[in-house]
């Protein structure tokens, strides 16, 4: 994570870029909740990659013989309630759950600011209109859009992560267009124009790149509520589908047993927990690092 | 000095709501009042549109119909009806009511009261008219007896009668119509029954509340009875172990076992006419199925035991189909499947379709269908099909079934009235293909023939004699897969006495009976 | 002040047709229609048919729309299919039980927020920062579906403190609706035992609906206080040796307050459509279990009912915001 903060400010020259390379990685170890959430997250990304060495086990594989085993050495966090290892279905939810996230919300942030960038750049009445259809789609809450989404189209992973791709959109096209409106008045971008260089060029270009820097912070926070979102979905029957081993499913199939089965539900919600806290104190200390405001 | 303040503020708050705390734990265990709790709302309360079991939890003990199930048995004795004649071509049925009934306003309960109900539920158009479109004329010959035309002779007419659908209805209630609804609007939420029982008070969201209807026939030992709804189990249990609910529904197969060790809490076990079953799509369906040999294949392929064993803990029996076990027609030396992965592998491989693929519909209105859907699976690939999961949301699963739209499929079923119409007609019958029953898409005219002649004859030895064949054939050409009948069961505190079971009323209390 | 309510009170029709339109499109999408549900487990055709016809199904899609707008303007939400009973009768019964719940969690995160945002600005850097801040993020990232049930296993299953389910217990006697909001109406009648219970019932599900607000609060509070606190006139009374803590609540709480309004307009909004999964886990006869149960239903009329009702909801939060925003901030007049 630390190199996506190092090679941000691109607009900046080289001089300066240095200087304020070794301030910010200087801040960034001062602050040890991000630390905490880089080393959390770091710690996921390797058990989602390497989750096959990890564990002997299928995760989709029925046992029913072996039913309900609370957690032993032969499976740590237990089984559930078809026999499969509960361990090993975290550790391939990992690869789910992130890969999901990471998606869902680039994909988001991409569309978001290109759209905002549009918006902010060719100005009035376009820009009007894009932002009165943000307005309602801010309007739903992010929750409900989800689910009236995920019922029309029909209870599935990529339906899911398609009504969080169009909930996240109108939070970048804000931001983008926001600073794209800054940004169209610098000189740079004057100048483009008086060469009589493209719209689509110039935006491109110059609007996008410079954008760009409140909206990483933006997506590293967005992560987190990312996550949490399609384990809600899923926990509510709307998300993943079986057998995948998403950790929402797993918790909303889980929460009946818990007063049995206490290790069923637990250990897919700690799982949920550790990632989203560590995208969010991540994107916390981020924003720190990068709003000016908090520079002192 | 501010923060001294926030910590006397947040102390002062924790010893305030302390103080009431100890007072929430006063008057429980009254011996009037029982609490059960329900786990989901129920939807209209109106018995002419209803198609919904949880509504019938609350409207049975508030209406009276013309005839009733007989204690635990699945024939019915005398209602509001005290004695009633059927002529000779089955066509005609006159009912002789009995005096002094009454609705919870105090008007009585009349022929004309009957007429009224019945034509109201023809009139509204929704799922139990179907059933009573069998009704060609009713007449009103005294305040005291009423006369059913059928359009066709049909045997089972009688036990639908016992059914929630054929609830009367006080006719005031037409004094509530709201633009022509026939007070549609007003009993969804209210009820007008001479039952013992009356909806006195209907919290959304929250609870029933039913008293004593003051000029019901039967005086009942329970005073108040409340229906509370409890969407999640752990904190149902937990109420049921504090003696906080009398009655929890809605505990799965898995913790009943656990539930039933609970101090003051025993569990009611009772055969029930409840079956789980799968349903293959033979006529719109992947081609494999159309082959009798690749559905005997299938049928030896799933672990029966297992199932019963595991997912459902026990609480169910091999189902020995189609007529279960308890229900007049049941054949106990049917044909039955057993789990033999060799046998299964060769009939598959005779079929020529090995290496199928077949998509398994189903969805999360069952709690245990996900565990059976991944069993199956498993179990078919062990013979080499492999099985896809489509997990939908319910209403889409019963377009999907209607329309055919699935390979295979799980599936409940239970009787609304006790007779084996119910199974043999609606399952089999290729006029039925889809929701209404059919959903194996199975047509095969021989079949067909029998059932329907079953269905109008009114000697039950010679109507049992034909389910017999048709029963043969079918389960020679394995339509559905019988995986198991199940066993009612449902926690209740040790202080609950005089409830009784009755297989055609599942979920549905006999109130007035009950004491605390 | 009057461009700025006009400007929204347009936007409030764009948001109307808009969310009606999108919803209604996305209800005609689904496989899986209503008079499937109202037919019955095994309905046959004949009467499917028959239902079909009395909802108007058969109707071309846009005559269905027009309808539906026509009765918006009168106030006729239609009707639900699930209970039917008029979705606006459904929406009043439920709204004020989720207000409440939103109203409790919601004082509960402005308090300690601003408390916790106040500590972590003044104590900046040091350990009381982070611990304060770690607390607050644990509340957005704790899946409230964990938090809600280990909270009943605990306090309700295990410790008896609280309730585990409902608004209010079985047998008390209910407060005439007046508000609908239990604590309120309990009060106004003089009824303490039922005050009293209510609350107990509100404790846990606002305790944790709050804690997921509480984060967003946390970091607005403290990122302002440290503004002020940065101030020359406060560095100069400080300077001049006025107490630290009468300075940060007389001067630098009020001022840093301000732009907190703006995030607890969207948090409120948050909370209200965020209610769901609370009010599923403690069986809070709400809207957002409403919802849920009609979404299990395709019961459309409900779900538009409900969608609309929490935009314009959102809208209106958005306007008071901006118009408390004006009050209270005299640079932005004019």
């Amino acid at each position: 994570m630390n190199t996506q903060t190092e090679t941000q400010p691109q607009t900046l020259t080289t001089t300066q870029t240095l200087s304020k390379q070794k301030i910010l990685w200087y801040r960034f170890k001062q602050n040890p909740l991000t630390l905490v959430g880089t080393g959390i997250l770091l710690m996921f990304i390797v058990l989602a990659i390497f989750a096959p060495l990890l564990t002997p086990y299928d995760p989709e594989m029925v046992n029913m013989s072996e039913r309900f085993e609370p957690p032993s050495s032969a499976h740590w966090f237990g089984t559930d309630e078809v026999g499969r290892d509960i361990l090993t279905r975290i550790l391939y939810g990992a690869r789910l759950s992130l890969g999901i996230g990471i998606t869902v919300v680039v994909i988001a942030g991409l569309i978001g600011s290109v759209i905002g960038a549009i918006a902010g750049y060719l100005g009035k009445a376009f820009g009007q209109f894009i932002m009165r259809m943000m307005d309602i789609m801010l309007a739903f809450p992010p929750l409900v859009l989800a689910m009236a989404l995920t019922a029309a189209l029909g209870p599935s992973l990529i339906n899911a992560m398609l009504a969080i791709v169009i909930v996240k959109i109108p939070v970048y096209v804000r931001l983008a267009r926001s600073e794209a409106l800054v940004v169209r008045e610098q000189l740079f971008v004057k100048a483009a124009e008086t060469f009589g260089l493209s719209k689509v060029w110039i935006i491109a270009r110059h609007i996008v790149p410079n954008v760009i820097s409140p909206i990483i912070v933006q997506v590293t926070i967005d992560l987190g509520e990312a996550i949490l979102l399609i384990a809600t979905l899923g926990f509510l029957g709307l998300g993943a589908q079986p057998p995948m081993p998403e950790w929402g499913a797993m918790i909303s199939t889980g929460w009946e047993f818990f007063l049995d089965q206490w290790w069923y539900p637990t250990f897919p919600g700690i799982a949920i927990f550790l990632a989203t806290l560590s995208f969010n104190l991540l994107g916390d200390g981020l924003r720190d690092l990068l709003d000016p405001k908090s520079t002192r | 000095m501010k923060k001294h303040l926030f910590f006397v503020v947040l102390g002062i708050l924790i010893l305030v709501l302390g103080a009431c705390s100890s007072e929430t734990q006063n008057d429980q265990g009254d011996k009037n009042r029982l609490v059960i709790a329900i786990s989901a709302e129920a939807g209209t309360l109106d018995p002419g549109v209803s198609m919904d079991n949880q509504a019938w939890k609350i409207t049975y003990p508030t209406y009276e119909r013309l005839v009733a199930y007989d204690g635990d048995k699945t024939t019915v004795k005398p209602a509001l009806a005290k004695d009633w004649e059927i002529s000779d071509d089955g066509k005609t049925y006159t009912f002789f009511l009995n005096e002094g009934h009454k609705f919870a306003d105090g008007t009585e309960v009349d022929a004309e009261a009957v007429k009224f109900s019945f034509e109201r539920t023809l009139k509204i158009g929704k799922g139990p008219s179907g059933l009573y479109s069998i009704i060609d004329n009713i007449e009103v010959v005294d305040p005291y007896t009423v006369k059913f035309e059928l359009k066709n002779a049909f045997p089972p007419f009688i036990s639908t009668l016992a059914a929630n659908y054929g609830a009367i209805v006080n006719p005031k209630v037409m004094e509530h119509e709201k633009d022509g609804d026939l007070g549609q609007g007003y009993l969804s939420a209210n009820t007008m029954g001479s039952g013992p029982y009356q909806l006195e008070e209907y919290n959304k969201g929250q609870y029933y509340k039913l008293t004593v209807n003051p000029h019901s026939a039967v005086k009942p030992n329970i005073d108040t009875v409340y229906f509370r709804i409890s969407s999640d189990v752990s904190e149902t249990r937990i109420s049921l172990e504090k003696g906080e609910i009398d009655i929890a529904e809605g505990i799965p197969a898995d913790q009943l076992d656990e539930v039933g060790q609970m101090d003051g809490v025993k569990l009611v076990q009772k055969p029930s006419l409840l079956v789980d079953y799968v349903y293959m799509n033979i006529g719109k369906g992947t081609d494999a199925l159309k082959s009798k040999e690749f559905r005997q294949g299938i049928s030896h392929a799933i672990d029966y035991d297992s199932i019963i064993n595991e997912t459902m803990q026990g609480f169910a029996s091999r189902f020995v189909g189609p007529v279960p076990e308890g229900l007049w027609g049941h054949n106990p030396d049917s044909k039955v499947y057993e789990y033999d992965v060799d046998k299964a592998k060769e009939l598959i491989q005779a079929s020529g379709f090995e290496g199928a693929e077949l998509d398994l519909l189903y969805s999360d209105n069952k709690p245990y269908w996900e565990e059976l859907a991944l069993t199956i699976q498993s179990n078919l690939e062990q013979v080499g099909v492999k099985v896809n999961l489509t997990k939908v949301a319910y209403p889409t699963m019963r377009e999907k079934i209607d329309i055919g739209e699935f390979d295979l499929c799980v599936g409940v079923w239970s009787p609304d009235y006790g007779d084996p119409y119910m199974f043999m007609n609606y399952w089999f019958d290729s006029d039925n293909w889809g929701l209404a029953g059919n959903r194996s898409f199975y047509a095969n005219d021989e079949v067909d023939q029998l059932i329907r002649k079953a269905a109008t004859i009114s000697d039950q030895a010679e109507r049992e004699e034909l389910y017999k064949q048709a029963q043969e054939i079918i389960n020679e050409e394995a339509v559905y897969i019988y995986i198991d009948q199940q066993q009612f069961t449902l926690p209740m505190s040790e202080d609950v006495k005089g409830f009784v079971y009755n297989p055609m009323l599942e979920g549905i209390y006999n109130l007035a009976e009950m004491t605390k | 002040m009057w461009p700025i309510i006009r400007n929204r009170l347009i936007m409030l029709v764009f948001v109307v047709f808009g969310v009606s339109f999108i919803t209604f499109l996305m209800s005609n999408v689904i496989p899986g229609d209503p008079a499937r549900m109202i037919v019955g487990p095994r309905g046959d055709q004949a009467t499917y048919q028959r239902i079909r016809e009395q909802l108007g199904l058969n109707d071309p899609l846009y005559v269905q729309y027009v309808d539906y707008m026509k009765g918006i303007f009168t106030g006729d939400l239609g009707t639900s299919i699930r209970t039917q009973q008029p979705v606006l009768d459904d929406l009043i019964t439920y709204f004020p039980a989720t207000l409440e719940l939103v109203i409790y969690a919601f004082l509960f995160a402005i308090f300690f927020g601003v408390m916790i945002g106040v500590i972590t600005a003044v104590k900046n850097n040091t350990k009381w920062d982070y611990i304060g801040r770690f607390f607050s993020i644990t509340g957005v990232s704790l899946p409230v579906f964990l938090s809600g049930l280990i909270f009943i296993i605990i306090f309700y299953g295990k410790l008896g403190w609280f309730p585990g389910s409902g608004r209010i217990d079985l047998f008390m006697e209910l407060p005439p609706r007046i508000t609908g909001l239990y604590t309120v109406d309990s009060l106004l009648v003089g009824n303490f035992e039922a005050f009293k219970n209510s609350l107990w019932h509100l404790i846990m599900p606002s305790i944790i609906l709050g804690y997921v607000q509480l984060s967003t609060i946390v970091r607005q509070v403290r990122s302002s206080m440290l503004d002020v606190l940065n101030q020359e006139y406060i560095r100069t009374a400080k300077a001049n040796g006025l107490s630290e803590w009468f300075l940060i609540i007389r001067y630098a709480l009020r001022n840093a307050l301000i732009p907190v309004i703006t995030v607890v307009g969207v948090s409120f909004g948050m909370l209200l459509g965020g209610a769901v999964v609370t009010e599923m886990i403690f069986n809070w006869p709400g809207m957002g279990k409403y919802v849920v149960e009609s979404i299990g239903f395709l019961d459309f009329p409900a779900i538009m009912g409900f969608t609309l009702l929490i935009s314009v909801g959102y809208v209106i939060i958005n306007l008071i915001v901006d118009l408390l925003y004006i009050v209270l901030d005299p640079r932005v007049r004019e």
